[in-house]
């Protein structure tokens, strides 16, 4: 599903943020990657996301050259790839609902597609009965299964999440972690930027940590490290 | 297909809402440009007309002396009607002139009065097929030797010889000075709305990044993403081309009726079809400089 080769990323002279990364992930995998701020976690993700181009190295996603890709196609891969962040990036304006119903309708889904689709993904993440809620009616934790079922309900074949319990408590992060966990069952990828170490060492699964810009260490079935 | 026409639409009219002021500064400066576009390019088109009726009056009139000998005008006469360019040939005699002047002073007796002689001279009218042809038969008529015997000016006959050269290239310098000034106002005008559209649809880029954020993310097109605020440029500067059009239709209907009133021996009208040809060409040119307006502000703000 990904395949990253001898990545570098360097912003500035001397300073790479991603130093010669070679990384394989499977599909349906479900793969923590850990780090400090500053370690390359987020670049990691904008490089699969292609908002950034490597200095060096080939990228590939779900079968495509990310570094040949031409630059209009972007938004047809990015529809492959379902993405939540730490912040949500809800519309205050708009209802539960009508926030993933927006993702549908500005990839030019039918209405008819609509209308099926984001109930039953609403439901997946456990908000049927707060649907038509706007997401300041919401906790965190729901306004982040918002933002989950929003990623999900293209049913992309790969999800990525930067730091997606960053701003929950360890509760209602569980929930959110147990529902990525469902998610992958589906056969979907999942790649979870994370430093909630408790998170990791619970969970068991593939960790893959940066430092520097490095991968320092790459383990199935892994903790989040002391060193780390 | 059919969703996303109307997902536009409403996406631009709520922008256009939002954004009123700096939508309406847009619409005015729009507005603005096109209607002078419009007074030029109509003014351009009756002047043109103004242009090619004196063209049309433009002929050449030969001066003769008192007592030419009648065989020589009319062997001139013949010379001139020999010539290919030549359309007619008029004589005036002096008494002709003479009444010619008493009726166009007709309103002012004693002018007439205090003549008690004719100091007016006969003449040759002279009318060509092509206005154009005018100055170059001008000069091979001094250089007729007949011309030479008979004008009422030997020593110089340049002054017996007259035809509307002055008039006419007068008239022609004033519509080019005319044309250049509207052309000038235009395009600062243009350039003024281009900036103008160019901040409202930065202003609206801004009030939706959130969204734009967001549909990056979910993989919405780059035209899909662009589309709302093209066509927000492209409204505010149609609503600008037809209330322009609205001002123009206003000024035919209501004002041009007093002025052909008050300039009867000018043609001061557009010509056929003028209206449809402003319409557009303002109509276009609106759209053109709302469309490049937001294209402009979609390249520098919207990184997609």
């Amino acid at each position: 599903m990904i395949s990253m080769r001898n990545v570098s990323k360097t912003y500035v002279a001397d300073k790479p943020a991603l130093s010669d990364v070679n990384v394989e992930i499977g599909q349906g995998e479900f793969v923590f990657l850990v780090g400090h701020s500053g370690s390359g976690k987020s670049t990691f993700i904008k490089l699969l996301l292609r908002e950034i181009l490597p200095t060096t190295g080939q990228i590939i996603v779900a079968g495509q050259d990310l570094v040949r890709m031409k630059s209009w196609k972007v938004p047809y891969l990015r529809r492959n790839i379902g993405c939540v962040f730490q912040d949500f990036k809800l519309l205050p304006n708009k209802t539960a609902y009508e926030n993933v119903a927006f993702a549908l309708e500005v990839i030019g889904r039918s209405r008819h597609v609509i209308r099926t689709q984001v109930p039953e993904v609403l439901r997946l993440v456990g908000l049927e009965d707060k649907m038509h809620s706007y997401p300041d009616e919401l906790s965190g934790g729901e306004q982040q299964r918002v933002s989950i079922a929003r990623a999900f309900v293209n049913r992309p074949p790969l999800l990525l999440a930067d730091e997606p319990t960053g701003n929950l408590d360890p509760a209602t992060s569980l929930g959110i972690m147990s529902l990525l966990s469902r998610i992958n069952k589906t056969g979907t990828t999942v790649l979870v930027a994370t430093h909630d170490r408790e998170m990791v060492d619970s969970l068991r699964r593939r960790v893959i940590a940066l430092e520097n810009g490095r991968i320092i260490r790459d383990q199935d079935r892994g903790v989040y490290g002391d060193g780390d | 297909m059919a969703i996303n026409v109307g997902y536009f639409v409403k996406e631009s009219l709520v922008s256009f809402r939002r954004n009123w002021v700096m939508s309406l500064g847009a619409v005015i400066t729009i507005y603005l440009s096109l209607l002078l576009v419009g007074v030029s390019v109509g003014s351009s088109m009756i002047a043109g007309q103004i242009v090619k009726s004196v063209e049309q009056k433009v002929s050449i009139r030969i001066f003769l002396k008192d007592g030419a000998a009648p065989e020589d005008v009319s062997k001139l006469q013949a010379d001139l009607q020999g010539d290919s360019r030549v359309k007619t040939v008029k004589y005036t005699s002096k008494e002709e002139a003479m009444e010619e002047f008493k009726k166009s002073y007709s309103s002012s007796p004693e002018m007439v009065e205090q003549l008690n002689v004719n100091p007016f001279p006969a003449s040759l009218d002279v009318e060509t097929h092509k206005p154009q042809d005018v100055p170059a038969l001008a000069e091979t008529i001094k250089g007729n030797a007949t011309f030479l015997k008979v004008c009422d000016n030997p020593t110089d006959p340049e002054r017996s010889i007259r035809w509307g050269k002055e008039w006419v290239n007068r008239l022609f310098s004033f519509t080019r000075i005319l044309r250049m000034v509207g052309v000038l106002f235009i395009i600062m005008l243009a350039v003024i709305s281009l900036i103008f559209i160019n901040n409202t649809i930065r202003l609206a880029i801004y009030a939706r990044r959130k969204e734009i954020g967001i549909m990056r993310l979910v993989g919405a097109s780059n035209w899909f993403i662009r589309m709302p605020f093209l066509l927000e440029g492209l409204l505010q500067s149609l609503v600008g081309a037809v209330l322009a059009l609205a001002s123009l239709a206003a000024f035919q209907i209501f004002a041009m009726p007093r002025i052909e009133e008050a300039v009867p021996f000018l043609p001061f009208a557009l010509p056929p079809g003028a209206a449809v040809q402003i319409a557009v060409i303002l109509i276009v040119g609106g759209s053109i400089i709302g469309l490049a307006g937001s294209g402009f502000a979609l390249r520098r703000y919207l990184k997609v």
